[in-house]
């Protein structure tokens, strides 16, 4: 009984919140992952936009409209995302902070665009989002076509392997980077011994780390997400397999750490954080217990304040003015100043490579 | 070619290692449908319950306060077995005794509710995300040094292959020679006619519940510990391979469970060794249907075991 009279009472207090939000708020949809095995980026993606939203609102708004975030949980599924952009069409929300994941983001793209509502993503980097000739999508991250690269070049001009092996968890976003990173060394001239594709939610990976150990692999590529990451390397450490390990964003989470995670490779939008011109934001983050190097925050920080500037600028709520606007126009940022291209992506996007440690903290790779 | 072996040899004993975690969650499967006919699909959630128990106790002692390991990880176990229990009764009283006696069907899809209910149960206390389980039986048992390849098995995959075999070997003594044992055996040929004989049917369903809970809570413990993390839904992952090697193995027979687990975990690391990784669930599944169209009972399953 205590549990039914709590949720009730949510539902009233969700009620009342919604009641209260009048005509002259703009509202803002976060579409990300709170529950799920990668709610860990949610959670930077939501840091951000929270803040961001607080800090405009602080500062009177826009054209005298607060903003207002409205959360949504997609869970990483794309079986659940569509239900999500029904939900944010059905509540009237115009602009879109989101998706998180890839394989999420694209059903609900379409279904966005269908709608005309507007997305910036500060979080999915799969090329072909902005490769459907969507009216309103923008993303303030780079794309795997530009992180691919950058680890391929690092792989073929650093790490110089005798045996590369490059893995996969088959899903657009970890089997989209593995290939561009296989691309790229290829065009280099390293041929690696093997690129194989694994279960994503698999947790015995011991009969393809003894085939890496008998391979004589001395670097791993790995495409997806931390938690196949997390055992791939703890078993690479009980076999001893003596390989460098690197992965994509996708797997720089704190739960990424001890022992067998010492020396993995990462590539990262910069480290904003450190960036001066952030100082203040950084402190304000920390106060609040929050860490604000984690690579979605800021992008996610950003993704408001392009809504935000260019909504003020337009003086206009109407999404397709709105991307419009965004398409032409340069906007000063928690990442820099930021311009975007006729398909969405950022005009310049780069990632460097991070060397990750056991404590999961991370440092500029040499 | 010289290494060859080494690395055939690793490969038989990821092999096995795999497929003790099969068998230590396929012999919960077994028993319950060897003595009420049934499969009870909340299994794999009962042995994610237990892997749940086992971290919480875990960090509520405190790894880093000096205990020795192999003390901190009995009061786990002990503790995720208690908690598992009360669940598996529970469910048995809730989700399945009322049913009994109806058609075939409405247990199937009340346990498949159940076990969907769970998963959604430990999501909203614990919510969805990966919980790092501490890394407390670490090391190898044994390494074996060939000149270009290093044979080896960690603790933590001996110790769990150690207690599947030997909860097996307890079991099946259990079932073979105690009073309650025999009263199970007896309820398994003919229920109506056991409780004809004055066998309380209930407190032996109970039993068999109960027990099945405590071996998967044994498994989530352990195996939570070798792998180094859980999530809620754990449960299904293994819990359908699990069923698989109890399928295979002759389900109801317990060292039916154990074979089919070691033959399922050497098949997908063999099909993982030789062909492309992808192609490990193809094989595996591949060889189940080919051993279940010449043996419908799977490996050591009698026919008189099956009922209608």
């Amino acid at each position: 009984m205590k549990l039914s009279r709590s949720v009730l009472s949510l539902a009233v207090a969700t009620a009342l919140g919604a009641g209260t939000a009048h005509a002259a708020d703009l509202k803002i949809a976060i579409a990300t992952a709170v529950t799920g095995p990668v709610a860990q980026y949610g959670d930077m993606q939501l840091a951000g936009a929270r803040k961001a939203i607080e800090d405009i609102n602080a500062k009177g708004g826009v054209n005298g409209m607060k903003l207002v975030g409205v959360e949504y949980d997609d869970g990483c599924e794309p079986k659940q995302s569509p239900t999500v952009a029904n939900k944010v069409i059905n509540d009237k929300i115009h602009f879109v902070i989101g998706h998180l994941c890839s394989g999420a983001f694209k059903p609900a793209a379409k279904i966005y665009d269908e709608n005309d509502v507007l997305m910036i993503t500060p979080a999915s980097t799969a090329d072909e989002m902005t490769a459907q000739g969507y009216k309103a999508l923008f993303r303030t991250i780079g794309k795997d076509s530009q992180q691919g690269p950058a680890a391929g070049d690092y792989i073929a001009g650093k790490l110089k392997p005798k045996a590369l092996a490059i893995i996969h968890d088959k899903q657009t976003y970890g089997q989209g980077v593995a290939e561009q990173v296989r691309k790229t060394v290829e065009a280099k001239g390293i041929k690696p011994v093997m690129f194989e594709g694994i279960n994503k939610g698999d947790t015995d990976f011991s009969a393809l780390i003894t085939k890496l150990k008998q391979a004589g692999v001395d670097a791993v590529y790995y495409g997806g997400y931390h938690p196949e990451l997390i055992v791939l390397l703890k078993q690479a450490k009980e076999q001893g397999l003596a390989a460098k390990w690197m992965g994509p964003e996708g797997v720089a989470v704190s739960d990424v750490k001890g022992e067998p995670a010492e020396g993995l490779l990462v590539t990262l939008p910069p480290d904003f954080s450190t960036d001066p011109a952030n100082a203040k934001l950084v402190e304000e983050f920390k106060a609040k217990k929050q860490d604000p190097s984690g690579p979605f925050v800021l992008t996610s920080y950003a993704a408001v304040q392009v809504v935000a500037d260019a909504v003020g600028a337009t003086k206009s709520t109407d999404p397709l003015k709105v991307a419009d606007y965004i398409h032409k126009n340069k906007f000063k940022t928690a990442i820099g100043e930021i311009g975007f291209t006729d398909t969405g992506d950022l005009a310049s996007a780069r990632f460097d490579i991070f060397e990750w440690h056991k404590d999961a903290t991370k440092t500029l790779a040499k | 070619m010289s290494d060859f072996f080494p690395q055939f040899l690793q490969q038989v004993i990821n092999g096995l290692s795999l497929g003790a975690i099969y068998a230590l969650i396929a012999i919960g499967y077994t028993m319950v449908y060897g003595i009420i006919g049934m499969i009870n699909f909340a299994h794999g959630e009962i042995y994610m319950i237990g892997a749940y128990v086992g971290l919480i106790t875990l960090t509520a002692i405190g790894t880093a306060a000096g205990y020795p390991v192999w003390l901190m990880v009995s009061v786990a176990v002990v503790l995720a077995v208690l908690v598992t229990c009360a669940y598996g009764w529970t469910i048995e009283r809730i989700a399945y005794r009322p049913l009994r006696g109806g058609p075939r069907l409405v247990p199937l899809i009340s346990a498949i509710g159940m076990s969907i209910f769970l998963q959604n149960y430990v999501v909203i206390f614990q919510n969805s995300r990966d919980l790092p389980v501490p890394d407390l039986i670490s090391g190898m048992l044994f390494t074996i040094d060939f000149p270009v390849f290093t044979v080896g098995m960690s603790n933590s995959r001996a110790l769990i292959l150690f207690v599947t075999v030997a909860l097996m070997i307890a079991l099946t003594l259990y079932i073979g020679r105690s009073r309650m044992g025999r009263a199970c055996r007896a309820c398994s040929q003919d229920m109506g006619m056991a409780s004809l004989l004055g066998i309380d049917i209930n407190k032996v369903i109970a039993l068999t519940f109960v027990l099945g809970a405590a071996l998967a809570a044994v498994g989530g413990v352990l195996i939570g510990l070798s792998i180094g993390k859980i999530n809620p839904f754990i449960g299904f992952v293994v819990g359908v391979k699990a069923f698989t090697a109890a399928v295979l193995g002759g389900i109801g027979s317990i060292p039916g469970a154990m074979l089919g687990g070691a033959l399922l975990g050497m098949t997908e690391t063999f099909a993982s060794a030789y062909l492309p990784t992808e192609y490990k669930d193809v094989v595996a599944f591949s060889l189940l249907v080919l051993i279940l169209l010449f043996r419908p009972t799977g490996l050591l399953g009698r026919p008189d075991v099956e009922k209608v």
